[in-house]
């Protein structure tokens, strides 16, 4: 009841808290749905499928990125759902602020296997005093406000009385006295409590999460068009404590989105300047048309922590030349952008076509599967090439800007994170927590063992729509040389 | 002493030794399992008692309004039409104190996060509650003390010092984050232990009629302290939640308990000689001095052999009791004392200051021991 009345402020990432993980836990394929708290400490529900037959426990632990599993408490098992063969849920216990990840094991007739899904523990809601809780405190407050006064009169009056003796006029009068004293008194402290709530709940708010601004500065010559981005804490709640890790090999992902409906788009890789307080991303931005874009970057921390920063930015007109950008920045302008529908197309470019599988209507707060297919000019499924390490990517962005997510066809988890968690268990950390200088390549040399990625133009992205409301989606691949990007538009009820 | 009135007033104790037992628990639960739910045993315990405390209470005051005898009724006290001792009234209402609290503080984690702070207001509102407990039971036995004869008195005032411990360990228990070893030096510390201290010594020490009540008091709470310390840490735990920073292998218990043994003795000999004597403000003068000289004389070297000696780290003196999610650098600092913030008041004003507010909390408690003396109902 009371979760239902939260106000959603914010999350890491731009309201979309939740978490949503495709991938193996060892021989075992899993889905994981992690929903985090919006007060920490607070509990996260979680939870798992594991279709593979065989699978006899799924356990899940809470580990927190500065102590790894050596400073998790051991496993819970999940318990299967009634009349779901392979779905199990379970609840944890996020106790500190920062970076999480859940670890779950699975084990059965094929051994035991484990996977992580970096999730991040922030407090972002506030939960106001629902009507009816409002009422019963004031009930029970008023009753004990009352019984206490009477309790009072009786301890100044009638206590005082030995057995037998008359509770006369003298002694009620000195009671009401002393009654009438404390009731002020009585007064002052209530009043005391309520200044103790506020100034407990003023504090909550400073702890709260809050984005690191993001401020962008565009500047025009006659070859350039140069996009600068600030990144920096400005709420109470420092995010920003641990360096930057390059995330498929880019500091940041920066993402530009037309506001005018057009459909605009550009998933772009400026460069960080080391810029001592804050960050400094700097790149040139491709021959998008002038205009306001949002733009939504996506960091990920040292500490697993991954954040979505946002703002939008007034682009003005290109200079006549477009510098070279990134090789992997990609952008699109076509015009026309398909309703989602079993079958509906949208051109990629280059022949090719995405095409969308998934059934319509979508729902909202239920994992889907949003299922593509790229096709070449010959209707052939493509085998596609890997962009940023993955076989594709997507961009899902509610029409009103609430909602943005950048996902891939493991969720909406960033594998560096995970990398991030493997090489904490490995021991490759400093004094301080912070990773050593070979972390990472060690963490990459034992992932090496996972399963190889599909690389076939059949591709998917599973995902919880936070909330119903109009989505557009990018969905970006590699069927050749060139980096192309579909879009849909889709209604979530 | 009548039979109906000794079930009640024993069910009374029974249930306040519950409910600070149960607390104890919780928080140890706290510092060494940490996941929680409503039906922890230690919660469990705690409702319990208040149940016990409030039911039990609830059904006299039932019997006295339409079946007490004349004597029943005569020795109660009316509250809303309905007729019980004060102390049953006391108990019902911190009865429903708890019963209050306990939405209140659901709302509180789900709105602020699983607290670890035991001062937060719906936690005062249960410390209330469960202090009210406490001090229906001892107003219950106090006014059948106070109405006593010779025999029964002296049983009466030993079951009141025992309820007084109670409440020791009830405020004690509730400064927990104020008295943690780094700060035993510091002048918060002090300042605070005479705002409570002086106050409940005082109030116990005239209204108990033993010629060492505050001894005997502060005796109880020692003992019960001390027993529970000891006896808890001797159960297994691991922590459930994460992350941990400490090896807890048991239950981890409360720190050594506060040397209030010690003023306590001086404030008594300090009544026996000056009580009656002289008038109520030089006596709370003498006894808030008294107060902090002695528990300065005591707490100050014991927190040193505390704070810095290997052999208080055993399970006897229970020095490196760390909770579960205490970081390596806290453990570190565990081991040194506080340093005052640069330009604090020196030290000896401080303790002139807690003097002070010993001296003007003792007052209240003459003056609300010399109510309780009078309570007859």
């Amino acid at each position: 009841m009371f979760a239902a009345a939260l106000w959603l402020l914010a999350s890491a990432h731009v309201g979309s808290p939740d978490v949503v993980f495709d991938g193996a836990a060892g021989p075992y394929p899993v889905r994981v749905i992690v929903r985090p708290p919006d007060v920490v400490p607070g509990l996260a529900d979680v939870i798992v499928r594991a279709v593979e037959p065989g699978v006899e426990h799924v356990t899940i632990r809470p580990v927190f990125w500065r102590v790894g599993v050596a400073g998790a408490p051991a496993g819970d098992e999940m318990s299967r759902v009634a009349g779901q063969q392979d779905v199990y849920t379970g609840r944890l216990w996020l106790m500190a602020f920062g970076s999480y990840s859940v670890y779950v094991t699975v084990s059965g007739a094929k051994g035991t296997g484990t996977a992580i899904v970096p999730v991040a523990a922030l407090a972002t809601g506030r939960l106001p005093l629902s009507r009816g809780l409002t009422i019963i405190l004031i009930v029970l407050g008023s009753l004990l406000v009352a019984g206490l006064i009477t309790i009072v009169y009786a301890a100044s009056g009638e206590s005082l009385v030995a057995p037998g003796e008359p509770f006369d006029a003298r002694r009620r009068r000195r009671a009401r006295l002393v009654t009438t004293i404390s009731a002020p008194i009585l007064a002052l402290l209530l009043f005391g409590g309520s200044k103790w709530w506020n100034a407990e709940d003023n504090a909550y708010r400073r702890n709260m999460y809050g984005a690191p601004a993001a401020e962008p500065t565009v500047a025009v010559d006659a070859t350039h068009r140069t996009l600068s981005v600030t990144v920096r804490d400005t709420a109470n709640f420092r995010t920003l404590t641990a360096p930057l890790i390059p995330d498929h090999g880019k500091m940041v992902h920066l993402f530009l989105i037309a506001t005018n409906g057009s459909n605009n788009f550009a998933h772009l890789h400026p460069v960080e300047h080391d810029s001592g307080a804050a960050l400094i991303f700097t790149g040139e931005v491709p021959a998008l048309p002038a205009g306001r874009y949002r733009l939504f970057g996506d960091l990920t921390l040292e500490n697993g922590l991954s954040l979505t920063v946002t703002n939008t930015v007034d682009l003005p007109a290109p200079p006549s030349v477009v510098a070279r950008t990134d090789s992997d920045d990609a952008w699109t302008m076509t015009s026309a952008v398909p309703i989602a529908a079993a079958g509906a197309v949208s051109q990629l470019g280059d022949g090719y076509t995405l095409v969308w599988n998934d059934s319509i209507p979508l729902t909202s707060r239920d994992a889907v599967e949003l299922a593509f297919t790229v096709r070449d000019s010959a209707g052939k499924v493509a085998t596609l090439e890997p962009y940023l390490g993955m076989v594709a990517h997507a961009a899902v962005v509610r029409s009103d800007g609430s909602v943005f997510i950048h996902l891939h066809p493991m969720g909406t988890v960033t594998s560096v994170a995970q990398q991030v968690f493997r090489a904490r268990d490995l021991g490759d950390t400093t004094a301080h927590g912070r990773l050593g200088p070979s972390a990472l390549a060690a963490s990459n040399a034992a992932s090496a063992s996972m399963p190889a990625m599909s690389m076939s133009g059949a591709i998917s992205f599973p995902y919880e729509f936070p909330k119903p409301g109009r989505y557009r989606i990018w969905v970006q691949v590699r069927p050749a040389t060139r980096v192309l990007t579909g879009t849909f538009d889709v209604d979530v009820h | 002493m009548s039979n109906s009135g000794r079930w009640h007033a024993y069910t009374a104790v029974v249930a306040a030794v519950c409910v600070m037992v149960g607390v104890y628990w919780d928080i140890s639960w706290h510092m060494s399992i940490g996941r929680d739910t409503f039906w922890t045993p230690a919660h469990l315990l705690i409702q319990a008692g208040g149940l016990i405390a409030g039911g039990a209470s609830g059904y006299v005051a039932l019997h006295t309004t339409f079946r007490g005898t004349p004597a029943e009724r005569a020795s109660s006290v009316n509250f809303w039409g309905f007729r019980a001792p004060l102390g049953a009234w006391i108990s019902i209402w911190g009865c429903g104190a708890m019963l209050t609290s306990a939405p209140f503080d659901n709302w509180w984690h789900n709105a602020y996060g699983l607290d670890v702070k035991i001062v937060s207001p719906p936690h005062v509102v249960l410390a209330i509650g469960i202090f009210s407990i406490a001090l229906g039971a001892l107003l219950l036995v106090l006014a059948k003390q106070n109405r006593a004869t010779d025999r029964d008195r002296k049983q009466l005032a030993w079951l009141l010092a025992l309820i007084g411990g109670l409440i020791l360990m009830n405020l004690a228990v509730f400064l927990t984050e104020y008295s943690e070893r780094p700060w035993l030096h510091s002048a918060l510390f002090y300042e605070i232990t005479a705002l409570v201290f002086p106050f409940a010594l005082t109030t116990l020490a005239r209204a108990i009629k033993l010629r060492w009540a505050a001894t005997a008091c502060a005796a109880f709470f020692t003992g019960m302290m001390l027993a529970l310390m000891w006896i808890i840490q001797l159960f297994p735990a691991t922590p459930k939640l994460g992350p941990i920073y400490q090896p807890v292998t048991h239950m981890i218990a409360l720190s050594f308990p506060l040397l209030i043994i010690v003023p306590a003795i001086g404030i008594d000999i300090v009544l026996q000689r000056f009580d009656g004597r002289v008038d109520s403000p030089l006596l709370a003068i003498a006894v808030g001095v008294v107060f902090v000289a002695l528990f300065l004389a005591a707490e100050w070297p014991f927190a040193t052999f505390l704070v810095t000696s290997p052999i208080a780290r055993g399970a006897f003196f229970n020095a490196a009791n760390f909770v579960y999610y205490e970081s390596p650098s806290h453990t570190a600092a565990a081991h040194h004392f506080v340093r005052a913030a640069p330009g604090a008041l020196p030290l000896s004003v401080s303790l002139l200051i807690a003097a002070g507010i010993a001296s003007a909390t003792s007052l209240v408690g003459l003056l609300r021991g010399e109510w309780m003396r009078k309570v007859r109902r």
